[in-house]
């Protein structure tokens, strides 16, 4: 078992190193990643996390201080798996709509790509949030830490993303164009995707030739303008998901103040509890 | 043998980043951040004088020294790393790790020769405000000279990969954020004569960056 383990969390490097989405990976038009080991290395990752988060509680005293402890951990993981639940249908029909046309299983590949991109840089990021949870009793400070880390977390996921689907857009239609060309008519469709296909071959010798490519690396001097599209709208569906769901799932790291509970009353948003942080943060 | 070493550093000499032999020279580098960190922290806490109790303070302070920078790193490194696979320079990984490792070394050792101006202050002054803010004055100007020493080491990486140049600002930023913290956490370096000798002080928890916030929202008037 363990040596499964291991091959998923190399399988999540390679998605780091930027091979799981080189040009000539992707030549079948889709990312060749294990979807459910994947998720499993998330998972660790994200309750890796979740304690790091968690640790906070331990200014409590007692069996409150474990129970939230536990609860943070489990949140963290759930967080990102929900919200990828929640999006993944919408994220399928903008897609198809707009026009970038990736199979409901690829996006769902790529989707869960971004997340172990996420969940790499926030997992990296516990030990500086154990620190500061240790060491400091101010809530809205770590609060607003864990808002930036989410941020970068984020940040980093998102620019993966447009990235990867860049590629697999670009990898798609030279699928498509194959598959055309094997039929003898519509020559003058054929014509047009001919320079897409050129692209596509000089890309992935382009790349082989650099010393570098990275997994954030743009491809081409442009990214076509439906992708840019399709980029925009998910991530607009994404954050706001996601910053809700956190709000629903809170508390994360469990204000001193209150008693533990595994959830909160419904009440307020993230985004005014955001800049009650700030300013209390100013005021404590 | 060491002055030589110290000589090749600080004018950023290539054999302190050559390939291969990178454990060793890694090694060898971290020794010499300890080593100066220490001489550096043994006379900061020479303060209150060096007999009796105080004796230990200027023990506490040795270790502090080389344990704020080493701990800092550590804390920093994971998050470089993987914002360093994700652009795609894993490759370079080792040579950054040294080049980091050089830059924390020059700093210790350009601390240390600024010790004897902080000898020299302890002897003419007996504020113990005006001690810390001395020794803050030393740190900061240490910082600077360390940082032009910095971009020596990482030009050759930059010329390679100009990605690197914002690497090495995403690390400062990082390293300088949990730095302050950290320095905050393990004080006191200097120990004020009035208060008994503790390697951190009882109510040591407390937030850096709150602290700064308050200070400066009392100044605005709030």
């Amino acid at each position: 078992m363990w040596n499964k383990i291991w091959e998923w969390f190399k399988q999540l490097d390679d998605i780091l190193r930027g091979d799981a989405t080189r040009m000539s990976s992707l030549s079948r038009g889709r990312i060749e990643i294990p979807i459910g080991g994947l998720s499993v290395a998330i998972v660790l990752l994200g309750l890796l996390y979740g304690m790091c988060v968690g640790s906070f509680a331990m200014i409590r005293t007692g069996g409150e201080a474990y129970m939230q402890l536990l609860a943070s951990t489990i949140k963290i993981p759930l967080l990102f798996f929900l919200t990828l639940a929640v999006t993944l249908p919408s994220l399928y029909v903008f897609n198809a709509l707009i026009g970038t046309r990736l199979s409901v299983v690829s996006v769902l590949r790529l989707l869960i790509a971004s997340l172990g991109v996420m969940l790499a840089v926030l997992a990296s990021l516990g030990p500086i949030v154990v620190f500061f949870a240790l060491s400091t009793k101010n809530y809205p400070f770590m609060k607003l830490l864990n808002v930036a880390t989410g941020t970068m977390a984020g940040v980093l996921g998102l620019g993966f993303l447009l990235r990867t689907l860049d590629r697999l857009v670009v990898a798609q239609e030279q699928m498509d164009l194959i598959s055309l060309e094997s039929k003898p008519k519509k020559s003058k469709v054929t014509k047009k995707k001919m320079t897409k296909k050129t692209t596509v071959t000089e890309l992935a010798a382009k790349e082989t030739a650099f010393e570098v490519t990275g997994a954030l690396d743009p491809l081409g001097e442009f990214t076509s303008r439906k992708t840019k599209r399709v980029f925009r709208v998910w991530t607009i569906v994404f954050a706001l998901v996601g910053a809700q769901m956190s709000w629903v799932l809170r508390p994360f790291i469990g204000s001193p103040d209150m008693p533990f509970q595994w959830f909160r009353h419904r009440e307020s948003n993230f985004f005014i509890a955001v800049l009650k942080a700030l300013v209390n943060l100013f005021s404590s | 043998m060491m002055l030589l070493q110290i000589n090749d550093l600080l004018r950023a000499r290539p054999w302190v980043l050559q390939q291969g032999r990178t454990a060793r020279r890694l090694l060898h580098l971290a020794l010499l951040v300890v080593t100066f960190g220490i001489i550096y922290g043994a006379v900061m806490g020479t303060f209150g004088g060096v007999f009796g109790q105080r004796f230990w303070q200027v023990v506490f302070s040795a270790l502090k020294v080389p344990l704020l920078l080493m701990g800092t790193f550590a804390l920093s490194l994971p998050s470089f790393f993987v914002v360093n696979t994700l652009f795609g320079l894993r490759s370079d990984f080792s040579y950054s790790i040294r080049a980091l490792v050089a830059m924390q070394a020059g700093l210790t050792i350009i601390l240390a020769s600024f010790a004897p101006f902080t000898a020299l202050w302890y002897v003419s002054f007996s504020n113990y405000q005006g001690a810390i803010l001395f020794n803050t004055l030393m740190f900061g100007t240490a910082s600077i000279a360390a940082q032009r020493l910095s971009r020596r080491f990482y030009q050759p990486l930059i010329q390679r990969e100009p990605k690197h140049r914002l690497m090495l600002r995403i690390w400062l930023v990082i390293y300088a954020f949990v730095g302050i913290q950290m320095a905050w956490i393990l004080r006191p370096f200097v120990g004020s004569p009035d208060l008994p000798t503790h390697f951190l002080r009882q109510n040591a928890w407390g937030n850096a960056y709150v602290k700064l916030l308050n200070i400066i929202w009392t100044f605005l008037g709030g």
